[in-house]
């Protein structure tokens, strides 16, 4: 039992990093109908910038806010580079092949500036572990838990509240009629990649304590959170979170219980499941289609 | 001559190909030329899918891994399996991947699907890892060349084998590829709606295309295995897959050439990269010719400074760091990167299509028109099925009841009941949203109605899905045209005569005496019914690039290759000038002559009034009025949806201009974004 409990603490953090991931997807889905196919990449970036800075010297919590302007660069560029000719001839191909050429050039480059190895990540917060319902938990997962609920409400916040954040809603609403309406749609696509890389880069200064940092860090990081964006659906903000956590938890379950190497296994049997029998995925809208 | 260049070709090609291993005795540079041939087998199937049906695959390293090792595994539990029977219990294998990796296919494209089959490839990945009992797990399985009659095969023998192989799925691939299946994968590119509605169901060709692809990577897989003698999980990654499908972009979709030489750049790229001298040299004249390249087509005006800016400073600047890199083979996948974004945006069509566009060279589409245009024509291409029905003339050809069609809160169709007699035109009007077009979709299967009965012919067609209502004798065509662009002509109306052909893959592959009468028929059919509609001039060129009004004569003889009883005009004359509206009446007056009931939507009063027999016009989802056009016309209530007042005028002024072309209702853009009429 204890052991069952542990398993769900860890698969809860783990999973809180793939809703964080899932909703960068979101987002940039939400603007322009396109995702990042570099996605894990991206948090692999932020997580071996924030080594570099914390091995600079510079604060774990003084790093995380240049991590997010990093990220939002990066982000950026993807778009540029990657997405936005693709729009602009309306290729699908285009931005898929697109986003994971740079995904790959992203991770080679990492390869050739941090070296291959994975390496530990100092933990800002204490190791000793917290005693609760009778397992160990680490503090760091309470902070990754915190820290993407916290993020993820800051941006819901943001589209709210703010007049740039309506403008992101009028995007993702009609494109076309926010264009007519004076919005500069273009730019709000490249601030949706801004930001869906940002808490990648967030996710990935935040997760990397507990796991390791490296290049292949997010091997088939971006691949399972896609999985949680589509059984939470790709519209809905509380659908990811529950879509992580169930993911979490399955792999952690699979991990100890089966076998370490079958751990990947249950969410892209999942994602298989979801797009086979309900592409909307399970909290999202069925859309009708339109002749 | 134009005929005998391309077989000279080949024929020198195989000689070269056969002689290769007898005058290149190194076997090193045998085992590259046997690679790529292997790669260019599983490019063929993998630009089936991507080339042809447009969906974006990254699980064909998976199907490679699943051929090769069901090669391998075969070998290594059941030694004494004649080498003849590995390959083929390899296609099989692997096809019925395909098949189970097309179930999700079939309800998700593009992001999803990409996504969906790299879940499959990973899978695939970690199955070979873990399940070591079977696959002896990340130790791999060594083999030996192919042992026949007690003797090993050496290099050179299985170079033959492999080449011969090379050369036959080029040959069977074409030939699905040019026959009504390869237009079935074409159109459901195109248009999956269209090919649904043409009876080609877009289920049913998914998984074909699958399949097809996953056979022949199955045996590209076991031919890999025994090319290399030793397999292990992790040669087929997801970098392996993105290479392919590198391959396919660069070298040119849905040509085979581009399959070669799409393979060869992949096999020779990372043995350039192992060199960084001849490297730099390469990287050097790439520069250069990107630049004269970019030059010739500023100097001719095909392109802008802007647009050629990018691909010369990529290339500049790559042959620049070529020289300050000392080893590149580390930067080898950034390199990759880089070659796939300035691929996927500057040379969109590959390195084939850029030379064809180039030189203005055409493929076979407009060649097979010329051909089509000799054939004898058929006695009536437009009437056949059609006599020979035996329902009584007066019984309602379609009878539909208290349809009800919900969206949510709204109903776009409020018991509407329409009754049409075979052998009229009956009109459908109202304003736009009013439901007309629902009616069409409810009609041809798009859209299951949420209540009410639909009879065709006195059958239900209630939940039955488009294809089969297609088949079943009900053709249309679409307000927003839907045509396959990319196809010409003669190719758009040859979907439509799928349903003449009884041809199995077998009889596409020999060409068998079946196949060949078939597509003879079905071309000369298909010309006459372009000439029906006057567009015989145009059967070879693409789709797209026909004039608005032409694309919509072209809908219908496509529609009209179905043999259908009814034919459903979803707005013919929209954006139609004058004149081509008048040849458009004349063209309707003769389908009807031909047997053929219409049920006609349209918003020229002029068109509908001329040659409607009755017209039942919708507002809002329900049906205010139903009568002959000048009852119909006279109707209070009609008036009322149209002008939206309490007008008494007697005739709608728009209707009772003779030839005015005027429309009524306003913003009857068959555009307009919203509209679900």
């Amino acid at each position: 039992m204890q052991i069952l409990t542990q398993l769900v603490f860890s698969g809860i953090a783990l999973g809180m990093i793939y809703a964080v991931i899932a909703f960068g997807y979101q987002l940039t889905f939400a603007t322009s109908d396109t995702l990042n196919f570099g996605q894990g990449e991206a948090l692999m970036l932020g997580a071996l910038v924030g080594l570099t800075l914390v091995g600079m010297g510079v604060n774990y919590w003084l790093m995380i806010p240049i991590v997010c302007v990093f990220g939002a660069i990066q982000g950026a560029v993807v778009e540029r580079i990657g997405v936005r000719p693709a729009l602009k001839i309306k290729s699908e191909f285009g931005w898929i092949m697109s986003t994971i050429a740079l995904g790959i050039i992203f991770r080679n480059v990492a390869e050739n500036v941090w070296g291959r190895d994975m390496r530990p990540f100092p933990s800002p917060l204490p190791e000793a572990p917290l005693h609760f319902l009778g397992a160990n938990v680490r503090p760091m997962e309470i902070l990754v838990a915190v820290g993407a609920i916290l993020m993820m409400a800051a941006v819901e916040l943001f589209n709210r509240r703010t007049i740039w954040g309506k403008a992101v809603v009028a995007t993702f609403n009609d494109r076309e009629a926010a264009r007519l309406m004076g919005i500069n749609t273009s730019l709000v696509i490249t601030f949706s990649y801004a930001l869906s890389s940002i808490s990648a880069a967030l996710a990935g200064v935040l997760i990397a304590p507990l796991t390791l940092a490296g290049p292949n860090m997010a091997a088939q990081l971006g691949l399972k959170a896609f999985a949680v964006a589509i059984i939470g659906g790709l519209t809905s903000g509380m659908g990811i979170i529950v879509g992580g956590i169930i993911l979490g938890v399955a792999e952690k379950l699979t991990g100890f219980y089966i076998s370490t190497g079958y751990s990947d296994v249950p969410g892209l049997v999942l994602l298989l499941i979801v797009l086979a029998v309900r592409p909307a995925g399970l909290f999202g809208k069925a859309t009708i289609k339109k002749v | 001559m134009m005929k005998s260049r391309p077989l000279l070709l080949a024929a020198a090609g195989l000689v070269v190909l056969a002689l290769f291993p007898v005058l290149i005795e190194n076997p090193y540079y045998i085992h590259l030329v046997e690679t790529i041939s292997i790669y260019a087998i599983l490019l063929f199937g993998l630009d089936i899918v991507v080339g042809y049906t447009g969906q974006v695959s990254l699980g064909h390293a998976g199907l490679f891994g699943i051929g090769a090792y069901s090669a391998g595994v075969v070998i290594m539990h059941f030694p004494d399996t004649p080498f003849v029977l590995v390959p083929i219990i390899a296609i099989a294998v692997t096809a019925l991947f395909g098949a189970v990796l097309a179930l999700p296919a079939l309800r998700v494209t593009g992001p999803y699907l990409a996504m969906v089959t790299l879940a499959f490839g990973t899978i695939i990945q970690i199955l070979i890892n873990e399940m070591d009992f079977l696959t002896n797990g990340p130790m791999g399985i060594t083999l030996s060349k192919p042992i026949v009659l007690g003797h090993e095969m050496s290099d050179r023998e299985f170079f033959w084998v492999v080449a011969f192989l090379l050369v036959a799925a080029l040959l069977v691939v074409n030939r699905i590829l040019r026959s009504h299946l390869g237009r079935a994968f074409e159109a459901l590119r195109g248009s999956p709606v269209a090919s649904d509605c043409m009876g080609v169901s877009v289920y049913r060709y998914k998984v074909y295309a699958f399949v097809v692809s996953a056979g022949l990577a199955g045996l590209a897989g076991s031919l890999y295995s025994y090319s290399e003698q030793y397999i292990s999980p992790n040669t087929y990654d997801f970098e392996l897959t993105v290479l392919f499908l590198l391959a396919i972009i660069m070298g040119g979709r849905k040509t085979r050439s581009g399959a070669l030489l799409g393979a060869t750049i992949i096999v020779m790229l990372p043995k350039l990269l192992d060199d960084i001298v001849l490297f730099r040299y390469v990287a050097v004249i790439f520069a250069a010719l990107v630049l004269i390249g970019a030059a010739i087509f500023v100097a001719k005006g095909r392109s802008t400074l802007q647009r050629v800016a990018v691909p010369v400073v990529g290339t500049v600047a790559l042959a620049g760091v070529s020289f300050v890199l000392t080893n590149i083979t580390d930067w080898r996948l950034a390199i990759f990167g880089l070659i796939t974004l300035l691929v996927v945006y500057y040379l969109q069509d590959g390195i084939v299509g850029f030379v064809r566009s180039t030189l203005g060279l055409h493929g076979h589409g407009r060649t097979d028109a010329e051909a089509a245009a000799l054939l004898p024509s058929p006695v009536d291409a437009v009437s056949t099925s059609v006599a020979a029905t035996a329902t009584p003339a007066m019984q309602d050809l379609v009878a539909a009841d208290k349809v009800l069609m919900q969206f949510g809160g709204l109903k776009a169709l409020n018991d509407v009941d329409l009754h049409v007699s075979r052998g009229t035109i009956h009109g459908l009007i109202g304003p736009n949203g009013s439901g007309k077009s629902t009616m069409m979709n409810v009609l041809t299967g798009i859209y299951v109605p949420t209540g009410g009965a639909i009879a065709f012919k006195g059958h239900s067609i209630v939940g039955k899905t488009s294809a089969r209502i297609a088949l079943a004798g009900i053709a249309r065509t679409f307000q927003n045209v839907q045509l396959f662009g990319e196809m010409t002509a003669l190719q758009n109306v040859l979907v439509g005569l799928h349903h003449t052909y009884r041809s199995n893959l077998l009889d596409v592959a020999l060409h068998l005496p079946r196949y060949r009468r078939e597509e003879r028929a079905a071309m000369a059919r298909a010309y006459a019914l372009l000439e029906f509609v006057g567009l015989e001039s145009l059967a070879g060129e693409e789709a797209r690039n026909l004039p608005y009004g032409q694309q919509r004569l072209l809908e219908i003889a496509r529609a009209l290759a179905l043999s259908p009883e009814l034919l459903l005009l979803d707005e013919p004359a929209a954006g139609l000038t004058a004149p081509d509206i008048k040849e458009l009446v004349v063209i309707i007056r003769k389908i009807r002559e031909h047997g053929i009931t219409l049920i006609l939507i349209e918003h020229h009063m002029d068109v509908v009034m001329s040659v409607c027999d009755i017209v039942t016009v919708l507002d809002f989802g329900q049906k205010i009025a139903e009568g002959t056009p000048a009852a119909v016309q006279a109707n209070p209530q009609v008036i009322k949806a149209y002008l939206g007042g309490e007008l008494t005028a007697p005739t709608l002024p728009a209707a009772a201009a003779p030839q005015g072309g005027a429309r009524i209702g306003s913003g009857s853009d068959p555009s307009s974004p919203g509209s679900l009429g």
